[in-house]
């Protein structure tokens, strides 16, 4: 637990003993803490340094990361709220539902505090930086200094909200996912984000540059779109932002060019949302003075497999690793295996590959491996046999909801048992129907192993099960009874 | 292949040669208009429900002259009984009264909202009668004849079966005429016909205002939570401890509380000892109670009055009455389900079974599996197309939803020993739970057997238990072990995920 450590002091190396820590972790999110709690069941003696930079606009949030405050957590309620919202189409009171998502998140925050304590993981609510390899400063938000020592250091920053800086009136007047869950009256329309606010009754307009959904298979984005368009968030395509300005009345005017035309478009909105991207806080870690190299472009850490960085005794992962799954999953599986590795427990590596996600919106998709596009990339469209079925749920029958956009597709491999190389799934529920398949994809399904499964019925699931008709056939994929 | 039978058939007081003329069968059958004479198909069904429906269909579209005999509408329990239709339409409703409560806790302004059975009967009598119409234009397409009566075995050289009067016959007939809800007789219980049974119950009119379910099995619970949950009050009466004690025992438990923290009152160790109807309509229901455990106590009687809904869910009986299947050498079990090998073949060559009437597994999808091989086997040369009746994954539509799919903790220990098998557990409250008032538990568990710690169980209870379960049931059906589960990535923020990382 104890080693020997050299500190540099003024140009001068000491050997002076031992390190203050084992490790120090420098973010407080799904990975950093995931990583800590780890560490020290393991017996070391671990250090967790969580500060956040308040947004634009004042936000600010206690101990968990991005999931737990202003992603994951606060979003998937919001979703719930808002797919209600959609079955009942009444106003409702955003006053009354929003302190009770905080309260949550509150409750999610001090639950992390306690459990930090439990396994003795010193926590400090301070801004961290490197100062060499084995030290770390942590400023509070009064200015005061604190300086830990330790054997190994890992960041787990996570990211932020990018604002188009470039445009005027973007940062003034315009707000990110870090404020849209702390807001203190509901703003009554955003770009983008724009799923949950159109179940919960406010009109929305996504404003998009090209592609929705970038990175996903992009038919199955397209369904994504189309049934937010059904039910009346509107979609402004191949649109770009040029200025956002306040107007004597208080409105936003936003002017954007439409690509298609080449003409300007103006329009006046309560509420701007950015929703661009997001890019790693680096600039204050005080990196490039201890060596970590970083991706230019994008600003994140290059680390190798096992999580290092170019600094031998420095490591990153989550959202900061470049190239890595802006995921929670991942960040906490890494970090759990990292704190092994490093405490010498194991050699495994984290695997990034066969990672299942599911993008919330009002009709939910779900998918694991390949996309299409990915697939045909990859392994030449004369190779790959693609199912594809458009389903109906029960629920929706009753309700007398149009279903167009439930659809499932199986990417597999031509030939033999034809294993699955991707599994796409729009419809209710997605993320619960996903997991399962995710493991099975895991252990190397094909098409006849999904077939031989029985289905369970009535569910959206069993369509997965039964899956027939391939695109190459041309034939009507719609199902039709049991 | 040509061959000319003559056989003699005695028809009341006439006596008839019947002449027969089979042929080979790629061509088309010549089919006699005669009354007297005995239409031949390739491929003769008895029962148009899941089963029935789906066997005639594939051997149909393998070349096949198929027909499909059928009392009453077509589709069977499934679809024209509307049972699995109806009863997620109901638990649907259901789940909607839930969030109801709820609304007010995620931000929306409540109000009382009434519900209207009437509504939604109307709707499900419509997208039923298209579904029947959706079967019937299915099998006319596929060129399949369909022959609406009541069928019943006579015997011959060839198995034969008769219909208003009229003969058919096949190389290979199917017997997929499914079941019906048990009922006790009046002799065993006073007043039993008082009640109703699942047939009933999507007959209702209305919702009932006090229901009284007798029975412990799925139906009971599934019945007893739409109606609970729309606002009848509920009393099952159970003859033991608990309700579904077929499931894990972790699933029976959990279920049983989840009932009766929904309000439902479960009587336990109970049975109905008379049923009796007083002035107003209304029924009373005597019960008498008695704890086996308790040896020296007296039974307890007791009473529910005012009861407008007493149903009947004790168990399912096979439809074999009236098929005359002792005079052709089909066995019965002592049940009365038709006795099949795992090829579907029952006791006599060229008679087969599936689905609900041979009492294994009793769900739609499985007799549709078992329809469609045995279709493979007989006209696709596959000689060993049958189904696995292991890891067959099943969902109980209760509140919350259970899913299940594999041996139980119990029967992994009975067959492979305590010491070759670990079960890892976990529950919690589902974060849609996060902002209310109400709440519902989630439990989770894997039963594992041996040193790689393979699947053989995995039973849940939990708010999108559902729709979770089909991608697991793949999975298992592969072999997954606990460090296969380990290493799946999970999907946040789910309830699913919690099985990737058990501990």
């Amino acid at each position: 637990m104890a080693a020997l450590c050299r500190i540099e002091w003024h140009g001068i190396w000491f050997v002076t003993g031992t390190f203050d820590y084992d490790l120090v972790v420098i973010g407080g999110g799904s990975g950093g803490l995931a990583c800590s709690k780890e560490a020290a069941q393991l017996g070391q003696k671990v250090a967790v340094l969580d500060y956040v930079e308040p947004s634009v606009k004042g936000t600010k949030w206690g101990i968990g990361g991005t999931c737990v405050n202003v992603g994951c957590i606060p979003k998937k309620l919001m979703h719930q709220a808002a797919l209600l919202g959609t079955a009942l189409k009444d106003a409702q009171k955003y006053e009354q539902w929003r302190p009770a998502v905080q309260n949550h998140v509150r409750s999610l925050n001090w639950g992390h505090r306690v459990q930090l304590q439990d396994k003795e993981v010193k926590y400090l609510n301070v801004k961290g930086s490197l100062l060499d390899e084995h030290t770390v400063k942590g400023l509070t938000r009064t200015g005061k200094e604190t300086m830990l020592t330790a054997k190994n250091i890992v960041i787990a920053t996570g990211g932020r909200p990018k604002y188009p800086t470039h445009i005027p009136g973007a940062v003034e007047h315009g707000i990110t996912s870090d404020d849209i869950f702390w807001l203190k009256e509901s703003p009554d329309v955003a770009l983008e984000c724009a799923g949950f606010l159109t179940g919960i009754g406010l009109e929305t307009t996504v404003m998009v540059r090209s592609i929705p959904l970038r990175g996903f298979d992009q038919q199955m984005a397209g369904l994504v779109t189309d049934y937010m368009e059904a039910y009346g968030t509107k979609f402004s395509w191949r649109s770009v932002p040029k200025s956002v300005d306040k107007l004597s009345s208080g409105v936003l005017q936003v002017t954007w060019t439409d690509e298609q035309t080449g003409k300007d478009q103006r329009d006046t909105f309560d509420s701007v949302l950015w929703a661009v991207g997001r890019a790693p806080e680096t600039k204050t870690l005080g990196l490039e003075k201890v060596g970590v190299k970083l991706n230019k472009e994008s600003g994140k850490i290059l680390v190798a497999a096992d999580e290092s960085t170019s600094v031998p005794n420095i490591y990153a992962f989550g959202d900061i690793g470049e190239g890595r799954p802006e995921l929670t999953p991942t960040a906490i599986k890494a970090g759990k295996l990292l704190a092994r590795r490093l405490a010498g427990r194991t050699n495994e590596l984290m695997n990034y590959d066969n990672v299942a996600t599911t993008v919330f919106t009002p009709l939910e998709y779900g998918c694991v491996g390949l996309s299409e596009e990915e697939a045909e990339s990859r392994h030449g469209k004369d190779s790959i046999e693609v199912y594809h079925a458009f389903y109906k749920p029960l629920e929706f029958t009753v309700a007398e909801r149009d279903a167009s956009q439930c659809y499932i597709k199986v990417v597999c491999k031509r030939g033999g048992d034809q294993r699955i190389l991707g599994l796409h799934f729009t419809g209710p529920n997605a993320g619960e129907v996903t997991q399962g398949f995710a493991m099975g994809f895991q252990c190397g399904a094909t098409l006849t192993h999904l077939k031989e499964t029985v289905g369970i019925h009535p569910t959206c699931a069993e369509e997965l099960t039964k899956v027939n008709v391939s695109k190459r056939s041309g034939l009507d994929a719609t199902v039709t009874g049991c | 292949m040509q061959w000319v039978k003559i056989c003699r058939q005695s028809l009341s007081s006439t006596v008839n040669t019947t002449l027969t003329v089979a042929l080979s069968r790629h061509k088309l059958i010549r089919r006699s208009m005669a009354s007297d004479a005995t239409t031949r198909f390739d491929f003769l069904v008895i029962g148009g429900g899941s089963g029935g429906l789906a066997g005639a269909r594939r051997a149909a579209e393998l070349g096949a002259t198929a027909a499909v005999v059928e009392s009453h509408k077509l589709g069977g329990t499934c679809v024209s009984k509307n049972v699995c239709f109806w009863s997620q339409v109901m638990w649907n409703a259901a789940v909607h009264a839930e969030y109801l409560h709820d609304h007010s806790d995620y931000g929306f302004d409540g109000g009382h909202v009434h519900f209207s059975w009437e509504t939604i009967k109307t709707k499900r009598d419509a997208y039923v009668s298209r579904l029947n119409n959706i079967y019937r234009n299915n099998l006319d397409k596929a060129k399949i004849e369909t022959i609406q009566g009541h069928a019943r075995f006579i015997d011959g050289p060839d198995p034969t079966v008769e219909v208003n009067g009229k003969k058919y016959t096949a190389p290979h007939i199917l017997i997929a005429t499914g079941g019906f809800p048990s009922v006790l007789s009046d002799s065993d219980v006073p007043g039993a016909s008082l009640g109703i049974t699942s047939d009933g119950f999507f007959e209702l009119e209305s919702l009932p205002k006090r229901s009284v379910i007798v029975g412990a099995g799925y139906i009971a619970v599934e019945m007893a939570g739409i109606l609970s949950t729309l606002g009848s009050k509920t009393s099952i009466i159970c003859r033991q401890t608990g309700v579904l004690r077929n499931f894990d025992t972790l699933i029976s438990s959990n279920c049983t509380k989840e009932l009766q923290n929904s309000g439902i009152e479960l009587w336990k160790n109970t049975q109905v000892k008379l049923v009796s109807k007083t002035g107003n309509g209304l029924l009373e229901v005597t019960l008498v109670t008695k704890d086996p455990e308790k040896k020296n106590e007296e039974e307890k009687i007791g009473t529910i009055q005012e009861v407008d809904c007493l149903l009947w869910a004790i168990g399912r009986e096979p439809n074999t009455a009236g098929l005359n299947l002792s005079q052709m050498g089909v066995d019965i079990d002592e049940r009365g389900f038709i006795v099949v090998d795992e090829f579907q073949n029952t006791t006599r060559q060229g008679i087969y079974a599936v689905g609900d009437v041979c009492g294994k597994a009793l769900l739609t999808p499985v007799a549709i599996a078992a329809g469609r091989k045995l279709a493979h086997r007989l006209f696709d040369g596959k000689e060993d197309a049958k189904v696995d009746f292991s890891n067959i994954p099943t969902v109980v539509f209760s509140h919350p939803p259970i899913g299940t799919v594999g041996l139980t903790e119990e029967e992994a220990i009975k067959n492979r020993g305590k010491e070759n098998v670990k079960s890892y557990k976990t529950s919690f409250t589902p974060m849609y739970h996060a902002i209310t008032t109400r709440k519902t538990q989630c439990i989770m568990k894997l039963v594992c057997v041996g040193k790689e710690e393979k699947v053989v169980g995995l039973h849940m209870q939990g708010i999108g238990c559902d729709e979770m379960l089909q991608g697991f049931a793949v999975a298992i059906k592969m072999g997954a072990t606990k460090a296969d589960f380990d290493k799946t990535i999970a999907i946040h923020p789910t309830s699913s995920e919690e099985f990737v990382t058990m501990r």
